[in-house]
């Protein structure tokens, strides 16, 4: 069900949860989980059901049990805007984690940086292991393989009959892979790919190479 | 002053300005006077403002018999209309008799138009009688101290109620009467509609299950017969008359003598775009009409539309573009002539457009209709008969708009407050909810104070609170404030602004169609061409382009489906085709169609259900052809290519029109077992509907008015779109969210609701099964598409069906590439 890619030299697995497991680094890449999201439409008197931010939490948990990483790398959006209650069940998550947790800081991570530090997260504009780039905007960068998030990439299908379907996908184009977003209360934004990228579709729990 | 004396009064105004008075106008003089509510159903242009204004003038003069030397403060009606560009019409018929009578009377006029300075003049003076709409109407519910405002209220007159009655307007309309009923006591509740198939409902929904409102109220109906005819234009040659299409720019060269033959004309299209793109081309070919042709439509800057309705009156206009914008209403008496371009699809509607012209009590109505395809032909056959028949339609009124109540009890909550034991009391007095459960009712309160029900850890939902005296309020300033920008029912997608750079509103556009755009790029709105130059905020800049574009500015929506009440007569006159006796000169002119489709196929007769298969580049196909308009084939495809997908794996793409539906498919669809099968069964209708429709998404649809009514999915500040990003979510989400972690939510339940009782119409699905079931099935194998599958194998707009599996479909899919 995982979809196994090598880029220079290096092995990497990517999950149909969205989050891709990094095999040398023994690290779990996820962008977009955007907790928090769903308490701060609550606050603003929009009823989406408490239930939806609890699933985040359970979908991060079982990717982590599968691949137990050294290193759990968000690659931005975190928290969703300003502090709210889900920042305490968010913490006491963060306590029970036994690796190690770094931030590339998102557009939506607003709340004050320190926050995240007192959870004992490593807050960075970016990372750079050997020739990889880890950023949360999609950045192209002489001599560095970029791994993003921010776009929420999904693909457009078209087939006989007028058929369509919009799925979620990674999506790779020349020196760089966007994640897909990992939260479940996060929409998609369609992408259109030229002939020299590359899509891989999140279906039926499978990852799907399309090109 | 006894009735006699003070109905002479109006009597002698009448005699001075030279005017006959219709029976229909004292009797219901008289019976508000006797202190009675009712619904009045007189069309438009028959004195039926001064059939109800004049009554609440004289009981003015009956309670205040100094009323010449002094006024009663406190105001004494409002005066409810759907649109906004009727409220200067009344406000100057009614101002006119306040003065003549010298009651000092005031009349003031509060919509969306009106400028703050104005509105807060009004809120520490009310005018006499307040003529606005039913959201201006909650905004003011949603104000400190309405109930004091309000309490010298006489009458609530709801003007066009037939328009407001089958929508969530109307809903809106219920819950605001039940509030007022209460906090005025002396108020009567007065509707005027048009004529519609179910007026006896109509009264009954206005006045809700009240007994004391029911009781005391009357159904006056005005005996003014229209005279009505109606004029296919009809191409000389019929050859090159096309098989699809929905513009009908072939006939324009028809078009022109017509107008030019006439003082004044409007013509109706059916949506904004097809309304820029006549005018664009009339202008083209005939540019003499310059300066003399002009534009209406809902997204045009009010300015040119007031523009546009005084010039029409001012007689300065050769000739108008106009959508529905123009069919209600507004008295343009220079009016001759009406053309309708493309099937107007209901009779009620056709009719108020052919009133538009010589909007006179007494005098004929000519409309001419423009068919823009084939098929056409035969809907104006079957509208004249209608016409002559006097067929109409119903309003089906909606009920347990959850909702319309959720805004409506948030709007009582950021003014005074409520006491839920007593808006419980009256809101089940209105139609729409007079079924509701305690368990419901319940469920509305926790929604809108605890977002969910059942107290949640960490939670800090915050919309409504509960005060220690049991006082539900809203005291979060932005709350407030956030909720009376939504207050509404009409949920558009998000509209921008389109200026020229130098200043200079144009009108609104929706953002999907900027949203496809870069700077540079050019498209035709408002009559003229313009270069979209940047995007600021929730504004477009624009300015004039002497370029040539295609690309002319186009809205979502709007296609509205045949009525049952056509569709039966459509399949009548079809079936004419081949019976013997008098053709009207439409079917005559259809033969050479007819012809060609007898060649592949046949005219299906009364007791023949036709199914037509084929094969094209893009798959195979299967037409079927209930002629049962649009939202029936909606439903029936849906659940036929359901029933299909249960026989084997199969992914189907549906489209429908008036006439029939298609499945396409990219496997051979086997008819035989559809057939062997009975698979227009109505057993097991609802669940497999439901099942169907979990796949086609109508629910899906539904959901995103109910989501933004309410108050789920925020819209935003008007021109402020970023400052609440943080807080956007798309309906499409929401809905999916709500399927898997709340399915018994009441507003998720809703939307299928909804989507059986008004999109699908059930009940008129089952009928038309039955009526199929006792039909012959006759299935032609065609080498091409005939005339009748045209139309619908080359619609874009389609719905999917699918019973393989999401990796499987994907195999056989290709990505859509940028090229």
């Amino acid at each position: 069900m995982n979809h196994q890619l090598i880029l220079k030299n290096n092995q990497f697995l990517l999950h149909p949860s969205g989050a891709i497991y990094w095999e040398e680094q023994a690290m779990l890449l996820v962008a977009d989980v955007h907790f928090g999201k769903v308490s701060h439409f609550r606050k603003h008197g929009a009823a989406i059901p408490p239930a939806v931010s609890e699933e985040n939490f359970s979908n991060i948990d079982q990717v982590l049990q599968q691949f137990k990483p050294k290193t759990l790398c968000f690659l931005g959006d975190l928290f969703h805007s300003t502090l709210n209650e889900e920042w305490t069940r968010f913490s006491n998550w963060m306590d029970d984690l036994d690796c190690k947790v770094s931030l590339v800081i998102g557009n939506h991570d607003i709340i004050p940086l320190y926050l995240f530090e007192e959870l004992n997260i490593e807050v960075v504009p970016e990372l750079r292991i050997e020739v990889f780039l880890l950023t949360h905007h999609p950045t192209k960068r002489e001599g560095f393989f970029n791994f993003a998030g921010h776009i929420h990439p999904g693909v457009r299908l078209t087939g006989m009959g007028k058929q369509g379907l919009r799925i979620p996908c990674f999506f790779q184009s020349e020196g760089q892979l966007i994640l897909p977003a990992f939260g479940t209360f996060t929409g998609k934004h369609i992408l259109e790919p030229t002939q020299k990228d590359k899509v891989y579709a999140i279906a039926d729990g499978e990852v799907i190479c399309l090109t | 002053m006894n009735r006699e004396e003070l109905i002479a009064i109006a009597e002698k105004w009448f005699d001075e300005q030279g005017w006959k008075i219709f029976s229909f106008q004292k009797k219901t003089w008289t019976a508000f006077l006797q202190g009675k509510n009712g619904l009045l159903n007189a069309p438009t242009g028959s004195g039926k403002t001064y059939a109800l204004w004049t009554p609440i003038v004289l009981q003015y003069i009956k309670d205040n018999p100094n009323y010449k030397s002094k006024r009663t403060k406190g105001i004494k009606a409002i005066w409810i209309t759907p649109l906004r560009a009727l409220s200067t019409e009344i406000q100057q018929a009614t101002q006119r008799l306040a003065d003549e009578l010298e009651t000092g009377l005031t009349v003031g006029v509060r919509t969306g138009d009106t400028p703050q300075s104005e509105r807060a003049k009004q809120k520490r003076n009310m005018p006499d009688l307040l003529i606005t709409t039913p959201e201006s109407l909650m905004l003011l519910l949603g104000s400190k101290g309405y109930a004091s405002q309000f309490k010298t209220l006489t009458a609530v007159v709801i003007d066009e109620w037939h328009e407001l009655l089958g929508s969530k307007r109307g809903v809106q309309m219920e819950l605001a009467l039940s509030r007022l009923k209460v906090v005025a006591s002396k108020l009567r509740i007065w509707g005027i509609s048009a004529t519609i198939g179910n007026i006896n409902q109509a009264q009954e929904v206005l006045l809700g299950a009240d007994p004391v409102y029911r009781e005391k109220s009357v159904l006056i109906q005005a005996r003014q017969k229209k005279k009505i005819t109606v004029q296919s234009i009809i191409p000389k040659e019929m050859d090159t008359f096309p098989w699809r299409g929905h513009l009908g720019l072939h006939l324009l060269d028809e078009v022109v003598p017509i107008i030019r033959d006439s003082k004044t004309t409007l013509l109706f299209t059916n949506t904004r775009s097809q309304c820029e793109i006549w005018f664009q081309k009339i202008l083209e070919r005939y540019p003499e009409f310059a300066g003399e042709l002009a534009m209406h439509h809902g997204s045009i800057a009010k300015d040119t539309r007031l523009w546009v309705e005084q010039a029409i009156r001012n007689e300065s206009l050769k000739a108008v573009v106009a959508t529905s914008s123009l069919d209600l209403g507004v008295d343009f008496a220079p009016v001759e002539t009406i053309i309708q371009i493309g099937g107007p699809k209901g009779i009620a509607k056709f009719l108020q457009r052919a009133g538009r012209s010589n909007h006179r009590p007494g005098e004929t109505s000519v409309i001419h209709f423009l068919p823009t395809h084939a098929l056409e032909l035969v809907e104006a056959s079957a509208l004249k008969r209608a016409v002559t028949e006097e067929v109409m339609e119903d309003r089906i009124p909606h009920l347990l708009s959850f909702d319309v109540l959720i805004q409506y009890l948030v709007t009582l909550a950021i003014s005074d407050g409520f006491i839920p034991s007593e808006i419980f009391t009256e809101i089940k007095t209105c139609f729409a909810f007079s079924s509701i459960t305690e368990d419901q009712w319940m469920w509305c309160l926790n929604f809108i104070t605890i977002g969910s029900q059942s107290l949640q850890a960490y939670d800090e939902y915050k919309r409504v609170i509960v005060t220690p005296e049991g006082l539900f309020k809203v005291e979060s300033k932005r709350t407030a404030m956030m909720h009376r920008l939504s207050i509404g029912t009409i949920v558009s997608d998000a509209m921008l602004h389109v200026k020229y750079v130098s200043g200079g509103f144009i009108g609104t556009i929706e953002e999907w169609f900027i949203g496809k755009m870069k700077p540079g790029d050019t498209f035709v709105f408002a009559g003229r061409t313009l270069e979209l130059v940047r995007l600021r905020g929730m504004t477009a800049q624009v300015r004039m382009s002497k370029k040539r574009t295609a690309n002319v500015v186009s809205f979502m929506g709007g296609r509205l489906p045949l009525s049952s009440q056509m569709s039966e007569i459509l399949r009548e006159e079809l079936q004419k085709e081949d019976a013997d006796g008098k053709k009207s000169k439409e079917l005559k002119a259809l033969r050479p169609v007819f012809k060609q489709q007898k060649k592949e196929s046949i005219v299906p007769g009364a007791n023949q259900f036709l199914i037509e298969t084929f094969k094209t580049r893009e798959g195979y196909h299967a037409i079927f052809y209930p002629f049962e308009g649009r939202f029936v084939h909606e439903a029936m495809s849906g659940l036929l290519a359901y029933r299909m997908s249960l026989l084997k794996a199969i992914t189907f793409s549906l489209a429908y029109n008036d006439y029939g539906f298609e499945l396409l498919s990219d496997q051979p669809i086997d008819i035989e077992s559809l057939i062997d099968n009975n698979l227009f069964t109505t057993q097991y209708l609802f669940s497999d509907l439901q099942k169907s429709i979990n796949s086609t998404e109508l629910a899906r649809r539904k959901f995103r008015d109910i989501a933004v009514i309410s108050g789920l999915v925020f819209q935003g500040y008007p021109n402020k779109m970023i400052k609440t990003k943080h807080l956007q979510s798309s309906s499409q989400l929401l809905f999916d969210v709500f399927k898997d972690y709340e399915p018994n939510n009441l507003l998720y339940l809703q939307a299928f609701r909804e989507t059986y009782e008004h999109q699908l119409e059930e009940g008129r699905l089952r009928q038309s099964l039955e009526r199929i079931a006792d039909q012959e099935i006759v299935w032609k194998e065609c080498l091409k598409p005939t005339p009748f599958s045209f139309p619908i194998i080359t619609d874009r707009l389609r719905e999917k069906l699918s019973s393989e599996k999401l990796k499987d479909r994907i195999k056989k899919m290709t990505l859509k590439y940028n090229k």
